[in-house]
């Protein structure tokens, strides 16, 4: 408790100057963490209420829609000219609401000196995920890469050596399999598809296998290519022996926290939920994303930054007071420990005000934090109907993994597909 | 002469004045909409204020009619309302008269309990059942297991989940089904069936040639229901428990529509979707009353 | 007995699931993914998690008031049109009533933005008002009602008619309380549906000034895991009104559908 007094106290002290002298303002800040009880919720209404007791003058109305809903929700609302002040934007979404919603860039709203010396505490990596075309739309906040949680009692069960998980995509599939002979239960399962999961994670596969999902410019599908296709071969050769099962994310979580499978890779947004499972059950245990044997691993991220959406200059300069006290260190001792998400400033990592302890303690999360070195961001598609392309594309490689058509006739009439979807 | 031209014209007006909160409402709230949608649906457009809607003709229409996952979907749509019958018409049915049978409290003891489902949240009901079935901790596959066989995964396996969906969506409806049936099997004129037993007829034919084809109205109307409407009562379980998976074996017409239209940004395609929908189901209920018309007039 | 052997394990199956609700609800974490049918170790745990994290009460008395009030508005404004449709012959009859059974085809969705949109310009966003707007009239409410009178003995209308009744005597002190079955069971129907509401209040609250119970019981399923104990407590007072009032009016409730069905 004192810890975190101490660090609110400095933040108060770093952020109290913009707001306080203007009178009173309101912002609606628009997060899908407050609509998870008991998860996120505690952690994010902690923070908004440290924010308003060091800034009297600033009201925060946080508005909770849930995750699949938020850019719908946004979208709703500024139609009905009630849009948000500040909104947590999924990566995927970003694009689309900078082309359509009329978003300044940050360089242009806060002042140069403010936001140079707020950006350099934070990661260059996660820092570039908010850039478009070189200016900065949002600020990475929270986020996380892929991790492949393991259990380590059936590692044993199986006669593998928990010390050692599995580095490649080879060595899963071997491993997956001598869990599934031994125990029975799953070897593997991924948060790769499903409604919820965008193409994070899928990117991330794609890009570690060599290829990408759309060209650097955002113009071209390329998602049909030989390296995407052998990258879903491979996924296809783990499902096809049977100890990959095709579970929806819900599904995912229980079967890995009651420990009914090997192992698990998805955002480690979910190691809370995981943590709380295993506890006294199995040894839960997490290791990087495997890579292509030969190819580097080219881990993506999960998650969202927050986007200033007031034209109102009071509101914007309030909503960055917010955004920064959000990606404070303090805020990302609370949001690291508490909820799951990566830190994006070394600092935090390094204090023993802040996540130092947490860390020693919590020796799960280092693969998560080693992957911030090599980090590629996820990129959003294109255009008004990015959303299609993307359940398009989705749709084809689920089948191309789990079903019995062809990979790459599948991905290249997918692709065919979405390509006449994107803008001209 | 003119009180009875003012008389006249108060009588005349009298049924728009009952009619005007309803109807206005319904036009406000459902055709003024379903009318912008048609416009929308030809345009490419997220109603965004600062961005220009931008004409397309046809093409939402024929994105949509042309998605691969189409067929399947079509395919589904029609196993799964077929699959619905039982549950929402032939079981309720057989309920209905096993229980008009039974004397003293249980007759409404069993209706009540049958009833049960149809008070529950959708949502409550999907959550509930997604645990009971659930291959590693499920009671069903916890009883399967004690007899032996091996876990069933209701609703990750492909050749399953369509019909884990529709035993769920008809789980719900049985009881409402049940009591419309009981409802018209107690208006049955009891004489008639008195008679037929006196006659020597069995139970079942008793069954067969009087109860049923005395029933037929509210049969048509349960079929009719069925067909119309079971899609759309089974969008909160494809949502909630499947997502139309895997692979597309639970996507209905209704739940692949709403992944393109709804379920994203676009107001163009959603609108599209919707009027596809409105349109297809609109004509499947001419098209069913007509036959209805058809088949009762053969009855006669 | 034959009967018995055919309808119990129906009924069983009726009601399990929700006992299943219930027995989870009382599970501490431990005991969540166990599968006997009554927790080793019974805990009000969830419940305390529930009032303590949410606004449970409020959601409730929202939902219980907007449940209350659209099942009224819609009975009365179904109750009009259909006296209209049953007492006069007009122009264009036999069309309007189409256009209100054809309502029910039309896809929620599709409304459900442009009537957003309507709603946040007169400014009703997050208030209960707004979630009555799209459900003033129900198309089912018209439909059965038609039906209900149609089949009404005429004698008695004429015989009313000709006492020199008003038309607006002839409904509410004739038809309406003679209707009270069918009217009944279309008021538990409403309720019901309006009570499970999910997609509408989402789009629309903002607070738990204005939210309803669906909404809290969906907070409780999220993309980072669920919590099914809380889940399961939060549902269980969400069904718990609804299906003490189920109990109390069980008997009613089935003879209103059974009266409603001898008339329709």
């Amino acid at each position: 408790m004192l810890r975190r007094r101490h660090a609110l106290g400095l933040a108060g002290a770093a952020l109290a100057v913009p707001a306080q002298a203007q009178a009173p303002v309101n912002i609606r800040f628009y997060n899908y963490n407050l609509a998870s009880a008991g998860l996120g919720r505690d952690a994010t209404l902690e923070m908004i209420a440290s924010f308003t007791a060091a800034n009297p003058g600033v009201k925060v109305e946080g508005v909770a829609p849930p995750s699949g809903e938020v850019m719908a929700r946004i979208q709703a609302d500024v139609i009905a000219g009630n849009g948000p002040d500040l909104a947590q934007v999924i990566f995927a979404d970003l694009a689309y609401v900078v082309e359509n919603f009329g978003i300044r860039p940050l360089e242009e709203i806060v002042p140069a000196e403010d936001l140079r010396s707020h950006l350099a505490g934070m990661l260059p990596n996660g820092v570039e995920l908010g850039r478009l075309d070189g200016k900065t739309y949002g600020l990475a906040y929270v986020f996380s890469t892929p991790v492949l949680f393991y259990n380590a009692d059936l590692f044993r069960a199986a006669g593998l050596n928990p010390e050692a998980p599995p580095a490649t995509w080879e060595e899963v599939r071997e491993a997956a399999i001598a869990i599934h002979k031994a125990t029975g239960k799953a070897g593997l399962i991924t948060g790769i598809f499903g409604p919820s999961a965008y193409d994070w994670l899928f990117q991330g596969v794609i890009l570690s296998a060599g290829g990408r999902v759309l060209s650097p410019d955002r113009r071209r599908l390329t998602f049909a290519e030989p390296e995407a296709v052998a990258a879903v071969r491979m996924l296809r050769s783990i499902a096809e022996a049977g100890v990959m099962p095709n579970l929806k994310s819900d599904a995912q979580i229980e079967t890995m926290s009651t420990g009914n499978a090997g192992m698990y890779l998805q955002t480690s947004a979910v190691q809370s939920a995981l943590l709380r499972g295993a506890a006294n059950r199995f040894e839960l245990r997490a290791a990087a994303m495997p890579a292509f044997t030969g190819k580097p691993v080219r881990p993506t991220n999960s998650g969202s930054a927050l986007v200033i959406m007031t034209k109102d200059p009071a509101r914007q300069r309030a909503a960055w007071a917010l955004m920064k006290h959000l990606t404070s260190d303090y805020a990302y001792t609370i949001i690291t420990s508490r909820i799951g998400y990566l830190p994006l400033r070394p600092s935090a990592i390094e204090s023993e005000q802040h996540l130092a302890p947490w860390i020693r303690a919590n020796p799960i999360v280092r693969p998560n934090l080693a992957q911030l070195a090599n980090l590629s961001p996820w990129v959003p598609h294109a255009g008004p109907s990015y959303r299609q392309i993307l359940t398009t594309m989705m749709n084809a490689a689920e089948e191309g993994v789990f079903g019995k058509r062809d990979p790459e006739e599948l991905l290249a009439a997918a692709q065919r597909r979405a390509q006449a979807l994107m803008p001209r | 002469m003119a009180r009875t031209f003012g008389h006249r014209t108060r009588e005349a007006l009298a049924p728009w004045l009952y009619l005007a909160p309803a109807l206005g409402a319904v036009v406000a709230f459902t055709y003024a909409p379903l009318g912008y949608a048609g416009w929308l649906s030809l345009h490419q457009w997220n109603m965004m204020p600062m961005v220009e809607p931008r004409f397309v003709g046809l093409d939402n229409f024929t994105n949509l009619l042309t998605l691969p996952e189409l067929e399947q979907a079509l395919a589904n749509t029609a196993l799964h309302l077929a699959a619905l019958l039982p549950l929402t018409v032939v079981l309720p049915v057989a309920i209905a008269i096993l229980t008009q049978e039974l004397r003293g409290p249980w007759r409404n003891i069993y209706r009540g309990l049958i009833f049960v489902p149809l008070i529950i949240a959708p949502i409550v009901a999907a959550a509930v059942w997604r645990w009971l079935l659930d291959p590693r901790f499920g009671m069903v596959n916890a009883g399967f297991k004690a007899l032996g066989l091996g876990p069933v995964a209701f609703l990750q396996d492909p050749d399953l989940a369509l019909w884990t969906i529709t035993w769920i969506t008809g789980w719900k409806l049985i009881g409402f089904s049940t009591l419309l049936v009981s409802a018209s099997l107690a208006g049955l004129n009891p004489s008639l069936i008195e008679a037929a037993r006196l006659d020597g007829a069995s139970e079942w034919q008793v069954t067969r040639r009087i109860r049923l084809p005395l029933l037929s109205p509210t049969i048509s109307l349960l079929v009719l229901l069925t067909i119309l409407l079971g899609a759309q009562w089974s969008f909160a379980y494809i949502h909630v428990l499947t997502g139309g998976g895997p692979l597309g074996s639970s996507n209905t017409i209704w739940y692949l529509l709403w992944q393109f239209g709804f379920g994203s940004l676009a107001a163009g395609w959603a609108s599209a979707a919707g009027l596809l929908l409105f349109a297809g189901f609109g004509t499947a209920a001419l098209f069913l009353l007509w036959l209805m018309r058809r088949v009762s007039f053969h009855d006669d | 007995m034959r009967h018995h052997l055919a309808l119990a394990p129906l009924a069983l199956v009726s009601v399990f699931p929700i006992w299943w609700m219930l027995t989870t609800a009382l599970r501490g974490e431990a005991e969540i993914y166990s599968p006997w049918p009554w927790p080793a170790d019974p805990t009000l745990e969830n419940f305390r998690f529930v009032i303590a994290t949410t606004p449970v009460w409020r959601l409730l008395g929202n939902t219980l008031a907007y449940a209350t009030l659209s099942t009224a508005i819609q009975l009365l404004t179904a109750t009009l049109a259909a006296f209209a449709f049953t007492r006069w012959r007009f122009p264009f009859d036999r069309t309007l009533h189409a256009l209100f059974a054809l309502s029910w085809l039309v896809p929620f969705q599709v409304v459900m933005i442009p009537n957003y949109v309507a709603i946040a310009r007169l400014g009703l966003i997050d208030t209960l008002g707004a979630l009555l707007l799209p459900h003033l009239a129900s198309a089912l409410a018209v439909l059965m009602l038609v039906q209900a009178m149609r089949s009404f003995p005429r004698d008695v209308i004429e015989a009313a008619q000709i006492d020199g009744a008003s038309h607006w005597r002839l409904l509410w002190r004739i038809i309406v309380p003679n209707l009270r079955a069918p009217l009944a069971a279309l008021a538990i129907l409403l309720f019901i549906s309006a009570w499970n509401e999910y997609f509408w209040p989402l789009l629309l609250t903002r607070t738990p000034r204005s939210a309803v119970i669906q909404i809290g019981i969906q907070s409780f399923l999220t993309e980072e895991g669920n919590l099914w104990g809380p889940l399961m407590a939060m549902s269980s007072m969400a069904c718990a009104p609804v299906l003490l009032i189920y109990i109390a009016l069980q008997r009613q409730v089935i003879d209103s559908f059974l009266k409603a069905g001898t008339r329709g």
